[in-house]
């Protein structure tokens, strides 16, 4: 150990949209924050969307899986047991930063899943809980779309106008419309015009590899500046490798790991974890050399959601210039989210209408099929008839919990400072599977009364799980959950978890917005109750 | 910029991007933007991981002069073909005469601020009108 740093009052693991909520308002509070953070800044002219390349680099450098990209800041992720790669970026901002900025409240019966479909587990709280909450994080974010969703009670009110919805939006409506099922104007963590520190976005359509106009709601941009101002201490290329702990129980600080390999002690009297689905439960079970913390009920990284997807492309004949932004959802669809027996499965999905991209996305030459196929002169032929005339129904399966899909440590495989890989296992459910063969049935529907003259179906990517949940799951007894209703761990008082990990259920639904939100509500209850908060001494 | 690519390299590379990406239906060849050159060396430039399996792949021996013959050696390299793949499009593609044959200005700005239009408030209104969906 280099050396041990002055005590502050909370650590916060990851500078992602959770970490930056906590930091944000423990500061606020009077509160001294030191937030841990293995990857570094990113400046907004990093990214390539503004350059011919930006195709290119998205398929290394700016790729969302870490075993692809493989920077030192990653660690790498054993998913040879998985049907689904676990996707994130190390950075201030988190995986935000490549994140396509779908902005989605979960629906009111999200939070009641055992009740209403007699599966999984009833949330502690409901959506008129944290309707407050997502009102406040949308405001920090400068979230724009248009109030009066039907799929929502209170109409999902947004505090920017939406942004446009072009050819695109309007030819997938029209779909919609022939066949009498629900579509909204896109919400999105994008502002439509210019707000605080972000710049209004330009429909660049680049989301997805990181924006390089600055319009995108990330925490580098929405929280991290004016937190810093507040007083928070920032630490960046700094790895977390275990959360300390007394005799008691009790947290007493992190061991953080520097890029020369140096490991540091930082004591506080309270920690967060805000280290995403899979961070978060490997910092709990690297911790106490080994034998891990927090975890009475065996559920520290079990349960673990990942939302697998399927999409529907639809190729038209005219001009859509479906390579124009956002991107972003243009348009969401709930018609099919609630449950309905009659389908063979229960609960449901969420669907969003994407551009498609520059021309690379109509190139297939990796050796699904044979290269005359791909290349020679039909490459031509497809460009000509898929490019700019194509456009995608995203799908987002609500992914059941099952306490066989989780996060274990890799026996063998570590990252660059030596701690032990997460491995993963995990394995699409059958109920899973239906839902989603049902929802790609329907979105070709869709896409053919919009007038479609070729439908493509993407029935599971493999490279899809964006959305980490589950793995130190929230609830009122010790014996089944990991943390309570407010992020506070069960078995070590002073230690919280605010990110998705804590999530009972995943919903169909995009979860950064009810990951903010749940944060916001966990760290206000926090600091409203810091003075019975039991530290070490 | 120095060469990523030997000569000989380069000369395999041009062989097998005109058959990859012949010219016609109003398009340029690959030999018609000097793919093998600047192009392709610019993308392994931005992306040099991709450097190895394309030597590799050039490296590999046997005649060359159909798309099927192209076909053969990506079966004995799939990795390898790959990343050729990954290049040879690329370069197609960030060429500013090829974007301009299609059609694509790149993903170039345009004003948000617009919004909904009239249209997009008349087709949204049959749902306003079917009323509530959250249970």
């Amino acid at each position: 150990m280099s050396g041990t740093a002055d005590p502050c009052d909370a650590i916060v693991v990851g500078a992602g949209p959770s970490g930056a909520v906590a930091a944000t308002e423990l500061v606020r509070a009077g509160l001294s924050v030191t937030v841990i953070e293995q990857g570094d800044w990113v400046l907004a002219d990093a990214f390539d969307g503004a350059r011919p390349q930006w195709e290119l680099t998205q398929l290394r450098k700016w790729h969302p899986n870490p075993n692809v990209r493989g920077r030192p800041e990653d660690y790498p992720v054993d998913v040879a047991a998985s049907d689904v790669n676990p996707l994130m970026f190390a950075g201030v901002g988190g995986a935000a930063l490549i994140y396509g900025a779908h902005w989605m409240r979960f629906m009111p019966s999200d939070f009641r899943v055992r009740t209403l479909d007699g599966v999984a587990d009833d949330w502690p709280f409901a959506y008129d809980d944290l309707a407050p909450f997502y009102a406040y994080v949308e405001e920090a974010m400068g979230v724009s779309g248009l109030d009066g969703n039907t799929a929502y009670p209170d109409g999902a009110p947004c505090p920017l106008p939406a942004l446009p919805i072009g050819k695109v939006g309007r030819k997938a409506a029209l779909g919609m419309n022939r066949l009498g099922w629900h579509w909204w104007p896109g919400s999105n963590a994008i502002p439509s015009r210019a707000y605080r520190n972000l710049q209004p976005c330009v429909l660049r359509g680049t989301c997805g590899t990181g924006c390089s106009d600055g319009a995108k709601a990330t925490p580098d941009r929405t929280h991290w500046p004016g937190a810093i101002d507040d007083g928070v201490r920032l630490l960046t290329n700094a790895r977390v490798a275990e959360v300390t702990v007394d005799s008691h129980d009790r947290a007493t600080g992190v061991v953080w790991i520097d890029r020369d390999g140096q490991r540091h002690h930082q004591p506080a009297g309270i920690v967060i974890l805000c280290a995403n689905g899979i961070g978060t439960p490997r910092t709990l079970m690297m911790s106490n050399d080994g034998a891990g913390i927090a975890n009475r009920s065996g559920m520290v990284g079990r349960r673990l959601m990942m939302h697998p997807f399927a999409a529907v492309m639809g190729t038209f004949d005219e001009d859509l210039e479906s390579w124009v932004g956002p991107a972003g959802q243009i348009l969401t669809s709930m018609q099919f989210y609630e449950t309905d027996l009659s389908r063979g499965f229960v609960r449901g999905a969420k669907w969003n209408c994407m551009p498609a991209g520059g021309p690379q996305s109509f190139r297939a030459g990796y050796g699904d099929g044979p290269l005359t196929d791909a290349w020679g002169a039909n490459l031509h032929e497809r460009v000509r008839r898929k490019f700019g005339r194509s456009f995608e129904w995203g799908i987002v399966g609500e992914d059941l919990p099952d306490t066989e899909n989780r996060i274990a440590l890799s026996a063998s495989l570590t990252d660059t400072s030596g701690l032990p890989a997460p491995e993963i296992h995990y394995t699409v459910s059958d109920n899973t599977r239906k839902m989603l063969d049902f929802h790609t049935a329907r979105a070709v529907e869709a896409m053919e009364a919009a007038g479609a003259v070729e439908t493509a179906i993407t029935p599971l990517i493999r490279d899809c799980g964006w959305h980490l949940m589950g793995t130190a799951v929230m609830g009122d007894d010790p014996e089944t959950s990991v943390v309570d209703e407010n992020g506070r761990c069960h078995d070590v008082p002073n230690l919280y978890v605010m990110d998705g990990s804590v999530f009972p259920t995943s919903s169909g639904m995009n979860p950064t917005a009810t990951i903010m939100a749940v944060a916001a509500r966990s760290v206000l209850a926090l600091i409203e109750n810091r003075r019975e908060v039991e530290v070490a001494a | 910029m120095s060469h990523a690519l030997t000569d000989a390299e380069r000369e395999r590379l041009a062989t097998l991007a005109d058959l990859m990406v012949p010219g016609g239906q109003g398009m340029p060849s690959a030999g018609d933007i000097d793919l093998a050159n600047g192009p392709a060396e610019e993308v392994l430039h931005i992306d040099p991981t991709r450097l190895a399996g394309v030597q590799r792949f050039l490296a590999l021996e046997g005649m060359v002069e159909t798309l099927a013959d192209v076909e053969a050696l990506a079966q004995k390299d799939a990795d390898g073909f790959a990343d050729l793949g990954v290049v040879v499009a690329n370069a197609y593609f960030m060429d500013a005469a090829v974007r301009q044959a299609i059609g694509y200005p790149g993903q170039e700005a345009r004003d948000a601020s617009i919004g909904l239009t009239d249209e997009d408030r008349a087709l949204l209104q049959p749902v306003i009108d079917r009323g509530a969906i959250h249970r």
